[in-house]
């Protein structure tokens, strides 16, 4: 269970992250060049008024005309003014840029998961997809957006201030150049102590929200079954855990960086104390003492915004490692088939001693749980019609999600038109299909939208044409925007058998050569149920059927009925037949069906 | 939406600050006392060393000159803040996820009081982005709260050191940084407009997120996942450029106050030129440096001001926007002080207790309108005898759900009345869970957790009552096949049960906790016959249930006491099995519907007497 993911030792994250940075960067070298070129100005900007002040001293000292002064005066002003403008800009565009790139990578996320394996899907709540995809990459922001620019920039501005330095006096020059690079020394050495706990807090992050998500998907099955101080309880659970990943988290970082900072802080003095000795010995004047002083205290911000940087590469590298997590946890469904199926017409689908269990996700040896399917073998021709029965948890639907290949087999194969399911491209396997389930998932969008899985290709009158002809018509009519009305979030207003009914459109319109009908009637009544019929009557018709049943109503049109129980197949044959022999199982269950009728 | 933000304003956003202030007074008062001290006053002590330093050199001070001393005391001041920073820390992360905590617990808590199948106005995915973000940017705001006075404070330290040196050029160089708060203040109206747009944009993320990956398999079978993500990279875009906005307003005022420091600093080179001129003596080059220090770091004191400012108007956005998931809640629901134990053991949960039996339920006027629509239920009149079983049936869209729920209080009623034994039910969103009645939807919601926490839910109780329910829901077949028993984990929304296990998991978890009444909205929908029909049988072989139940089956219908029909919202008849089967055409036609073709047999003949 993800709860308790287990976090694997992290060595270096630097590699990673900057693949990732490269593959989401360089579209924008254009800006980011921009960027530089502000930063540079920036870095000049301020360098440039410190010496305007210390020139500043020295003239006034040494008795300089008021209107030299003055004009010294004015030029700090103006610089002071162009680098305030440029700030703005660099401010504008770091955002801009970083804002890009995390969304590239969020699309490219978010599509990297919506292809990836059911088995991955049911142990991830969409809560927690939510803060791996949303928050995760949010984290990135900032350092897509002036990782590489702040890192170059302050150390350009770290070597403008020593070589400055430098200039004054050597002696001065020596001791900073010293101080920091023993600080970058050590920083370089400790950066990645903080990752693993950073990670720690991301997760415990990522299974707060999915825990909220759920809850808040189910109020009502809380709130009626008196389950709400269990629920509030369990939230503490979490928040006290998210509080001490992300105490342990910050006191490691800091562990790190206030050692490092305290040392340069040290620095500073040793320099203030150097310069004013030079100063005694008359090797400096009182103007180059306070440029120093000031260049000094300049020194503090290219080694505090390297901090932080590396600070925020630790966060990253956290991030990184789980967005790598994601990206590199390929579907278990690999599509590599090539042989196309054909368009159109009606597919045979055929069984060959199929085995099947579901994979623990967390599972990395991929070995079956426990069998739920177990050596079926069968063949369901082309344009037949098979109803499919069996106690719950017999294993009905999980064959059904083996024809759309939901699954791969653990052992055998399942052919589609005569071909194995994984010699052609996922994608026609899937066109190939319809299916509609007993749960529908609806959108907060349009119903349009709802209806083409936001496929902006289907035009509108064939969309309308489909929703009368399920009897939806005067549902249509009422609604305020047609098409284009918005439907409420978890389809408020819409009963579960209408929406049911817009499960039958999606599937419509897509025109599929096997059709899956998973418990697709069990919400609507019978009345409905047989307005329903002939569009189903006519769904079926030149298509190979698959109809999962309990009621043996709904199984009237079948050609053939199979029967599973734990996972293998009981009785199959056609239905006719079944239904004539007293001893099978299918004659039994018409019985009982009867039999309740008559009691 | 509009009254919540009403209501919102009805608490100005400072009177959310002080009680959540007042939740834990002593990391409060500790955060926002020590470590602005630390940060707003420790600068302002090197830069009063280093005048020193500079007016020992020129010979302006009349102490003897002690050079390594004062280099000393300045590392040593540097160095002491630096340890000091471990303590702000901690404070600061506690304080943090202690007001955090507080406000998730109380907003969670809220909306599960709420009408259940109505408790949050918009998607989950949606209220994620207010749980996540907004929640975390208001305790963020504690920690400044009492930053303005420290601010002031150190103004006033910082100025009257200056004027104590010239208080002319103090006037001259202080006037920029006043001019600028005034311009700040002005422009907090927009950067609430910036901000909310903002936040509503990330709202549309991750609600289209949650959506998404709750939809997966419809997606990969529908083949769009390429429309789906460029719908996603749309409510991307729209966040990227509202960011943008909010960003760069809030960037650029910021840079407008500090810039008033280079202007102070420029005025100041223009005021003391003539002073310094020559060496005079009236303002020494440790005044001058004393100056630029002071005059940088009281306008960063400045820009923190509007800084604060600033986070003030974007706390009001997100206390606006929790109180949105609050509707109708009186401001300080949403800082209640309630514990949120972050140290010691979790006290024991609550055990339901025994309820006063039912003996009849009725029911008068009940009506509910879907808003913004015509759906519904309306004037719904019923009565529930003890031990009755008593089943509602229609076609799709006929009221049934909506009956219950509005019933439960899981939608508040718009007119009618519940009463228990004859006594009005005051609140039933409150009084219709356990003891007195429990629920299980057309559509169960499972956890992400073990199958036995998801039947518990927190009951204490026999290893038996376990058992018990399990039997009770026709599961102890398939309990015995699940590989790890009670304990397997259910997986996300229960995806790793069948639909069928997990409509009988929700039985279970309703039975265990033995209400007095139970409520079953189509509970056999993913049910096999046989199945179905042992559940009835034990539900009756235990006498003194009182049921009411969602369903058009056969097998509920012939063992219903009595039969509600509902059409467009109304009752269109009642009675028993015979009698609708004869005097109700609309009742036929749903009752031959389920066995359609195939047993058009006629039934009212070999119906029971």
């Amino acid at each position: 269970m993800t709860d308790s993911e287990p976090t694997p030792p992290v060595k270096s994250s630097g590699r990673k992250i900057l693949v990732v940075l490269r593959r989401y960067f360089a579209p924008q070298w254009r800006h980011s060049l921009l960027l530089l070129l502000l930063l540079l100005a920036g870095i000049a900007l301020q360098l440039i008024n410190p010496w305007l002040l210390g020139q500043f001293i020295d003239e006034a000292i040494a008795g300089a005309p008021l209107n030299t002064l003055l004009k010294l005066a004015g030029l700090f002003l103006g610089f002071a003014l162009l680098r305030q403008l440029d700030t703005v800009a660099e401010a504008f565009l770091a955002a801009n840029i970083g804002l890009r790139a995390t969304n590239a990578l969020r699309a490219d996320l978010a599509r990297h998961c919506l292809n990836l394996d059911m088995a991955f899907h049911n142990a991830r709540t969409p809560g927690e997809m939510i803060e791996r995809i949303d928050g995760d990459v949010d984290r990135l922001n900032n350092f897509f957006a002036r990782f590489v620019i702040d890192l170059l920039g302050n150390f350009l501005l770290l070597i403008g201030v020593l070589i400055l330095v430098w200039r004054i006096h050597w002696q001065l020059g020596a001791a900073l150049t010293s101080f920091s690079l023993v600080t970058f020394v050590l920083l370089n050495r400790l950066r990645d102590i903080g990752v693993p706990y950073f990670r720690d807090a991301r997760q415990a992050n990522a299974m707060l929200y999915g825990f909220i998500e759920e809850r808040l998907s189910g109020t009502e099955d809380i709130r009626a079954n008196g389950g709400v101080a269990y629920v509030m309880r369990r939230l503490l659970e979490h928040a006290r855990r998210l509080f001490r990943a992300d105490l342990k988290a910050s006191l490691m970082s800091f562990s790190v960086f206030g050692f490092t900072r305290a040392l340069f802080m040290a620095g500073t003095g040793v320099a203030l104390g150097l310069s004013a000795f030079l100063y005694l010995e008359g090797a400096l004047t009182i103007g180059a003492v306070y440029l120093a002083y000031r260049y000094t205290e300049i020194l503090l911000q290219p080694i505090e915004v390297i901090n932080r940087q590396i600070q925020d590469l630790q966060q990253a590298g956290a991030s990184v490692a789980r967005v790598q997590e994601l990206l590199n946890r390929s579907s278990r469904i690999q599509d590599s088939g090539t042989t196309p199926l054909p368009q159109s017409g009606a597919l045979p689908v055929e069984f060959e001693n199929l085995t099947f269990g579901y994979i623990d996700d967390d599972n990395a040896s991929g070995a079956p749980l426990e069998l739920v399917l177990r050596g079926l073998s069968f063949t369901l021709p082309a344009g037949s019609v098979t109803g499919l029965l069996g106690r719950t948890g017999s294993g009905k639907t999980t064959l059904s999600r083996m024809v759309f290949r939901a699954y791969d087999p653990t052992g055998g194969a399942v052919r589609l038109g005569g071909l194995d399911l994984r010699a052609a491209p996922l994608a026609d396997v899937r066109r190939s299909i319809g299916v509609v389930t007993q749960e529908i998932q609806l959108f907060h969008a349009s119903l349009r939208d709802n209806l083409t899985l936001f496929d902006p290709v289907v035009p509108d009158a064939q969309i309308e044409s489909v929703i009368r002809e399920l009897g939806l018509g005067n549902w249509l009519d009422s609604l305020p925007e047609g098409l284009n009305t918005l439907l409420q979030p978890g389809g408020g207003g819409l009963s579960a058998g209408e929406a049911q009914l817009l499960a039958f459109v999606r599937v419509f319109l897509s025109e599929p050569q096997v059709v899956v009908l998973d418990e697709a009637s069990s919400r609507l009544d019978p009345a409905t149920e047989r307005l329903l019929e002939q569009a189903i009557t006519r769904l079926l018709s030149g298509r190979t059927g698959i109809i999962i049943a309990h009621r043996l109503g709904t199984i009237e049109r079948v050609d053939n009925v199979m029967i599973l129980e734990r996972g293998e197949i009981l009785e199959f044959g056609p239905r006719a037949a079944l239904a004539a022999d007293p001893a099978s199982r299918f004659s039994q269950l018409l019985a009982a069906g009867l039999e309740e009728a008559l009691v | 939406m509009t009254s919540a933000s009403d209501r919102a304003h009805e608490w100005r956003t400072w009177r959310y600050m002080v009680e959540l202030a007042r939740y834990k007074p002593w990391l409060y008062a500790l955060e926002v006392l020590f470590n602005p001290v630390l940060f707003y006053f420790v600068p302002l002590i090197p830069a009063l060393i280093v005048r020193q330093l500079l007016d020992g050199l020129t010979g302006s001070a009349p102490a003897e000159l002690n050079i390594w001393g004062l280099v000393t005391l300045f590392s040593g001041v540097w160095l002491m803040r630096h340890a000091f920073n471990v303590v702000a820390i901690v404070t600061d992360i506690g304080l943090n996820h202690v007001g955090i905590a507080l406000l998730r617990r109380n907003l969670l808590n809220f909306v599960l009081q709420q009408p259940g199948a109505r408790a949050l106005p918009h998607s989950p995915g949606e209220a994620i982005s207010r749980f996540r973000d907004d929640t975390e940017s208001i305790p963020n705001f504690l920690a400044w709260t009492m930053d303005p006075v420290v601010q002031v404070l150190v103004m006033i330290t910082g100025l009257a050191t200056l004027a104590s040196i010239n208080s002319l050029i103090t006037v001259a160089v202080v006037l920029p940084i006043l001019v600028t708060l005034v311009i700040v203040n002005n422009a907090t109206k927009r950067i609430r407009r910036y901000r909310e747009a903002a936040r509503e944009a990330a709202g549309g993320v991750t609600d289209f997120l949650g959506e998404t990956f709750g939809a997966v398999m419809a997606i990969q079978i529908a083949g769009t996942q390429e429309h789906v993500i460029r719908h996603f990279e749309q409510r991307n875009e729209k966040r990227r450029k509202t960011a943008l906005a909010d960003l760069v307003f809030s960037q650029a005022l910021q840079t407008f106050t500090f810039n008033s420091a280079s202007l102070g600093t420029g005025i100041l080179l223009l005021v003391a030129a003539r002073s310094m001129q020559g060496g005079a003596g009236t303002f020494t080059v440790g005044d001058f440096s004393l100056f630029v220090s002071y005059l940088g770091w009281l306008t960063i004191v400045t820009s923190m001001f509007g800084n604060f400012l600033i986070l003030y108007r974007q706390t009001g956005v997100s206390v606006k926007r929790l109180m949105e998931l609050m509707p109708g809640a009186p401001p300080s629901r949403l800082v209640e002080h309630n514990p949120i134990h972050f140290t010691g053991s979790l006290p024991p949960l609550p055990q339901p207790r025994a309820a006063e039996p039912l003996q009849r339920l009725s029911v008068r006027g009940l009506s509910y309108t879907y808003p913004g629509s015509s759906h519904g239920v309306r004037g719904i009149d019923l009565d529930l005898e003890r031990g009755s079983f008593t089943v509602i049936t229609g076609r799709i869209g006929s009221g049934k759900t909506t009956l219950l729920r509005a019933l439960l209080g899981l939608l508040p009623p718009d007119a009618g009345e519940v009463t228990w034994n004859g006594r009005r039910v005051e609140d039933p969103a409150a009084f219709f869970s356990p003891p007195h009645g429990a629920y299980t939807p057309q559509a169960p919601r499972l956890f992400s957790e073990t199958l036995k926490d998801n039947v518990l839910m927190g009951l204490e109780g026999e290893e038996a009552d376990f058992d018990a329910a399990i039997h009770a829901a026709v599961f102890e077949r398939d309990l015995a096949e699940l590989a790890h028993g009670a304990d397997t984990l259910v997986g996300v929304r229960g995806t790793r049960l069948s639909g069928g296990q997990v409509q009988r998991t929700a039985a279970a978890r309703m039975f265990v906790r033995r209400p007095e009444l139970l409520v079953f909205d189509d509970l056999s929908s993913a049910l096999d016959v046989d199945t179905e029909r042992l559940l009835w049988e034990r539900l009756f072989a235990k006498s003194g249930h009182t049921c009411l139940v969602v369903s058009h089956r056969r097998a509920a219908l012939r063992r219903a006491s009595h039969i509600i029909v509902l059409s467009e919202g109304r009752i269109a008849t009642q009675g028993t099995l015979n009698e609708l089967l004869q005097s109700s055409a609309e009742f036929q036609r749903l009752w031959e519907g389920d066995l359609g073709a195939a047993q058009p047999a006629p039934e009212s003949d070999t119906a029971p007497a």
